[in-house]
């Protein structure tokens, strides 16, 4: 082979080698260094630039909603395990099963409701621009993902929800 | 001293002259150049050409390679790589850190059932 080519791809191979190296380096050091140091409201300090005042409120405010957010955790998945259990025991819905699934449904909503209200608390304890910014990510992770689905099916099938 | 002693040293130069030209005609026979290859001056004229003419296809590659050993051009090339790949890895790495704490506090905050 030409001896310069060998140069070159050489030098390719080792350049590359020097980037490749340099960059997981400096990610993983990067990563590591940032992880340390975070806790479950990391996100909310770093991305909506809150001060440490601010950032105490919306602590007290998160720390209020846990215990909240636990027991409708625990009651959906008692609901949860109460419709696997009908469902599991016959081949139709049955008026049982039927109950079952509303109640759970009702309990997701009740749950859902409450979630969106910690939300606009959460926005109010920020500064204005900021918790509209929070508030409009929040509610696009929590319902737009839903929307996303029911879009998705609705091009599917070719009818849409709630449109007669 | 020699030279005085002659008394006609024109004449010697003369007649050395004339053993030198009939030496070398005694050489020249004695040793026939060999014929000259077909073309042979245009070719030598074509190697000339080619020799002057400046650096054209496949020789880019060597010029390349002459640059790549230089050693400023590789330790700044080196330097910029680093650079590079420092820059590139933290914003990576800033990047992922954060995805990784919106995902914990929406696991926190907003289970997966109610999304």
């Amino acid at each position: 082979m030409n001896r310069s080519l060998v140069i070159l791809l050489g030098a390719l191979a080792l350049a590359a080698a020097v980037f490749a190296g340099s960059y997981f380096v400096s990610q993983r050091a990067c990563v590591t260094t940032m992880t340390r140091s975070a806790d479950d409201l990391s996100w909310l300090r770093d991305e909506f630039h809150l001060s440490d005042a601010e950032m105490a409120r919306v602590r007290q405010l998160h720390e209020g909603y846990m215990p909240q957010c636990a027991k409708m955790c625990a009651l959906i998945a008692a609901k949860e395990t109460e419709v696997q259990t009908v469902l599991a025991n016959g081949t139709n819905v049955t008026a049982e099963a039927q109950k079952k699934l509303t109640e759970l449904g009702e309990l997701r909503a009740q749950c859902q409701a409450q979630m969106i209200q910690h939300f606009v608390t959460v926005s109010q304890a920020m500064p204005p621009e900021q918790g509209r910014r929070y508030l409009a990510e929040m509610k696009k992770i929590t319902l737009g993902s839903h929307e996303a689905i029911e879009q998705s099916m609705s091009d599917h099938t070719g009818h849409e929800h709630g449109s007669n | 001293m020699k030279e005085n002693m002659n008394p006609d040293p024109g004449s010697t130069r003369g007649s050395a002259e004339a053993s030198d030209t009939r030496f070398r005609e005694v050489l020249r026979a004695a040793r026939p150049s060999p014929s000259l290859p077909p073309r042979f001056q245009e070719n030598v004229w074509r190697r000339i050409e080619e020799a002057e003419a400046p650096a054209k296809s496949g020789s880019w590659l060597d010029a390349l390679a002459a640059l790549v050993l230089r050693p400023r051009f590789a330790y700044a090339t080196v330097a910029a790589l680093v650079l590079a790949g420092v820059l590139l890895g933290t914003y990576q790495g800033a990047q992922t850190v954060k995805q990784t704490e919106q995902a914990r506090y929406l696991a926190v905050v907003a289970p997966n059932s109610l999304r």
